[in-house]
């Protein structure tokens, strides 16, 4: 069994093992850990941290249907609109280091830049909270 | 002549909606709209953060695109918008 890096979209914590805690020990949420490449855990944590596998654009695309499936919402249907998404997670974590969401810019504050890596704490957005048809600022996760 | 900004991402699926819209609007009304790129140009994206303020305070206290700006008046409104509120903000 391999172990693996998992990221708390609420709270950014990073947990290192084979499964995600189902229970975040910081913030509390359920089910709010996602598959995360090493290279994000490492920019969190600001430490060396060892090699996770590698974490290819299929193995995101698993990660996030992984995550939205035990949880209230559910990975965009739209196919379009999806892959553009990840052509802008993939060229900013190229260009800027993370996969922040190509719907907002980072403003050079780590604080503030690692609230918009992808997935972000969007259940707390006005997009999102106590919307009928709720979806996180850049659409790529909607409510069921 | 009155001057906009539009601050959009290239991957943003939001920004590409607008962009029609955008269009239509110039066209129509003569409103002149700069389009500017942040996450591909980062002279564009120095420029989205020098009006964070203003931004945030509309924007969910986040940078986000697509955001129109009348640089003048630091007036921002952000998101995808139907046409006519895009033009009644543009032209107020």
């Amino acid at each position: 069994m391999q172990k693996k890096f998992w990221r708390c979209y609420v709270c950014n914590d990073i947990h290192w093992g084979v499964k995600p805690p189902d229970l975040c020990p910081t913030c509390r949420v359920k089910s709010a850990y996602i598959e995360t490449p090493s290279r994000e855990a490492r920019t969190i944590l600001d430490q060396p941290l060892a090699d996770g596998p590698d974490f290819s654009r299929d193995d995101f695309r698993r990660a996030i249907e992984t995550f939205a499936r035990d949880n209230e919402f559910r990975v965009n249907p739209d196919p379009v609109k999806v892959e553009s998404l990840l052509d802008g997670l993939f060229a900013n974590e190229e260009n800027h280091g993370l996969k922040y969401c190509p719907c907002r810019l980072r403003t050079k504050e780590f604080e503030e830049d690692i609230k918009i890596i992808c997935p972000c704490h969007f259940p707390a957005h006005e997009t999102y909270k106590g919307q009928e048809q709720g979806e996180c600022w850049c659409g790529l996760f909607i409510k069921r | 002549m009155l001057r906009k900004i539009m601050f959009h991402g290239r991957e943003c699926p939001h920004c590409k909606a607008m962009m029609p819209l955008v269009e239509k609007l110039i066209q129509e009304t003569g409103i002149a709209v700069e389009r500017l790129e942040v996450w591909h140009d980062e002279k564009n994206a120095d420029l989205m953060r020098s009006f964070r303020p203003a931004i945030a305070a509309k924007c969910g206290g986040q940078l986000r695109v697509p955001t129109f700006i009348d640089p003048d008046a630091s007036d921002v409104m952000c998101g995808e918008v139907p046409y006519e509120t895009l033009k009644a903000w543009a032209e107020r």
